[in-house]
């Protein structure tokens, strides 16, 4: 680590300037929105102060649809993490088909949320999707399991497809990152080391710790404000059984045209999100953050 | 190392993971290749009645399937918005590309600072652009239209590769700094000796050296961009400039529109993607194997 004195401008403003248009000014304008009564109907935006925030937490909707925010990131992250982490492993095996086998575990990734969904619908459908016509060749279920319109199924079923579009990344970022271990290390720790489960824990996990903190932090943040996949396969329902917050945002906003609520909703969630990666980052210190203080 | 592993255990991990990955992929393979009253009839076997490539032809040329020509056929279930898929392929590209070269001509430089260099504001610098992305797209959505039509910029790809731009970049310099922190330092140190100026040493040492890594985060922005739906569909025109997730979007929750024809589409949309998904993960990985970048 070299120090330079000011402040390189230069080198950072071509990245910052495009995402600070991204965030900065919407961030704003959205705050400027949830304070203001803004909705479509209703000409003036008078200043209503935390009125919106007030009706929007008290509404029936908010405390169902936190919890299963909630839920489905703490079923979705850790389960991308370590199922991406099992399957990087293994494919760090030679074998015959292993190149075959490391494309197509790509194929999530390529596809937009709403094929995914129309994919998964087809695999929960009740009457002709697969998974039920397995379950039922096997002989392990009578009658068919209504996977998506059952309140308590559906949020599960959402979050395997979640999961599935999700793994793609983290196997390409966690290979790259067990490719780069120095192979020395590998090599001497092969010697020193009989079982491999001492072997990740004290040779590969320290190597690779920065990367799985910025995959956890990544995953939690992508399930905890995703709609378009889940939005798709259910709608939110059955009920509010599969309803996330973010999906509150867009039906204030542009369901009952309340944008100044909507905001709020919007607000909510972006602080959630910041307390969530704060934690995340604090219990796992890594060497993703050395350094950084001058 | 030369390891021995149960052929057995291999086998059928190998198994699953194609089974979960690719599985879904498949059904809508074989979906796309039988006509619809196969696919909803549990009594008629799946390849009863043979397997044909009427649905593609159609996607490409607009002559219509057989199935679709018989007297009772349900003629609303085809959809002309199938055949804006050969177009909407073409303008995702064109976006994804434009948008991964600008991140990485945007991103490395900056990845590179927070690599290997302490300056002040840094930390506050690098927060931000962490946590930048936890913003919910859906609350960005109205400023960033509104911004975009002000500048004249909706209904072009312009608008679009901007804002993919915009929203791949902390990942892309998240990513690429933690590949240039791994690079040895005394590679910097002896370029530091021989008076490289820091952009030498960037252009000369660090990007040559990183390129697999760069490959592989480049491959992430261009994914970001191809799957993105919801900026892609406010801010897409007419149906010349929409990308693919926007026509597929559509044809998804257009409910009359048949299952084998939905499968075809989903089908024609993966097997660009995945060739080039192919190409560069194999020139990555390789790459990355041989051991060109060191810890």
């Amino acid at each position: 680590m070299w120090t330079i004195n000011r402040y390189p401008i230069t080198w950072l403003i071509p990245a910052l300037l495009p995402v600070a248009f991204m965030t900065v000014y919407p961030i704003a304008y959205a705050l400027w929105t949830s304070l203001h009564q803004v909705m479509i109907l209703f000409p003036g935006e008078p200043f209503v102060g935390l009125d919106n925030y007030k009706r929007v937490v008290t509404s029936n909707y908010f405390h169902d649809s936190l919890t299963n925010s909630l839920v489905f990131t703490l079923l979705a992250a850790p389960s991308v993490v370590i199922l991406g982490l099992l399957i990087a492993l293994f494919l760090q095996r030679r074998f015959f088909g292993s190149h075959v086998i490391r494309s197509i575990v790509l194929l999530p990734w390529v596809l937009p949320g709403a094929i995914s969904a129309v994919l998964w619908i087809w695999v929960f459908h009740p009457s002709f999707g697969i998974l039920n016509g397995l379950l039922a060749k096997l002989g392990l279920i009578d009658q068919s399991i209504p996977w998506l319109t059952s309140p308590k199924l559906a949020l599960y079923a959402v979050a395997v497809a979640h999961i599935w579009t999700q793994i793609p990344f983290a196997v390409v970022l966690l290979m790259a990152a067990l490719a780069a271990i120095n192979s020395e290390t590998l090599e001497a720790g092969a010697i020193d080391c009989r079982s491999p489960v001492k072997r990740f824990r004290y040779i590969i996990y320290p190597e690779i710790k920065s990367m799985l903190v910025v995959l956890l932090v990544y995953n939690a943040l992508t399930a905890f404000t995703s709609y378009d996949l889940v939005y798709a396969m259910t709608g939110g329902g059955p009920g509010t059984a599969t309803t996330l917050l973010s999906f509150q945002i867009w039906r204030e906003s542009f369901s009952m045209y309340d944008f100044g609520a909507g905001s709020a909703v919007a607000f909510i969630v972006v602080a959630i999100s910041a307390v969530l990666i704060i934690a995340i980052t604090r219990a796992l210190p890594s060497d993703l953050f050395a350094g950084e203080e001058p | 190392m030369n390891q021995r592993y149960n052929p057995v255990a291999t086998f059928v991990f190998a198994a699953l993971i194609l089974l979960f990955t690719g599985g879904p992929v498949l059904l809508s393979l074989v979906g796309s290749l039988v006509p619809d009253r196969v696919l909803l009839d549990p009594k008629i076997g799946l390849f009863d009645q043979g397997i044909n490539f009427q649905n593609y032809r159609y996607v490409f040329t607009g002559q219509l399937p057989d199935a679709y020509l018989t007297a009772d056929a349900n003629r609303a279930m085809i959809s002309d918005a199938a055949r804006q898929i050969p177009r909407s392929l073409w303008n995702s590209t064109v976006i994804a590309l434009s948008s991964m070269a600008l991140n990485l001509l945007l991103g490395a430089p900056a990845a590179f600072l927070f690599a290997r260099y302490v300056f002040p504001g840094k930390k506050l610098s690098f927060m931000f652009l962490i946590l930048s992305p936890l913003v919910p797209t859906v609350a960005l959505v109205t400023p960033i239209y509104m911004t975009l039509q002000a500048a004249g910029l909706v209904g072009t790809q312009w608008g679009i590769i901007l804002v993919h731009t915009a929203k791949a970049l902390p990942f892309t310099v998240l990513i690429l700094s933690v590949f240039f922190r791994k690079m040895p330092s005394e590679l910097f140190e002896a370029a530091m000796l021989d008076h490289c100026s820091r952009f030498q040493a960037f252009y000369r040492i660090a990007l040559p050296l990183a390129l697999p890594s760069i490959g592989a985060t480049g491959l992430f922005a261009f994914m970001l961009s191809y799957s993105e739906y919801m900026f892609s569909m406010v801010l897409s025109g007419d149906a010349q400039t929409r990308p693919v997730s926007v026509v597929m979007a559509a044809l998804a929750r257009n409910t009359d529109v048949s299952w084998s024809l939905l499968n075809t589409g989903i089908f024609i949309a993966i097997i660009p993607t995945l060739l080039l998904v192919v190409l560069i993960w194999r020139f990555v990985v390789e790459d990355l194997l041989r051991g060109s970048v060191k810890g």
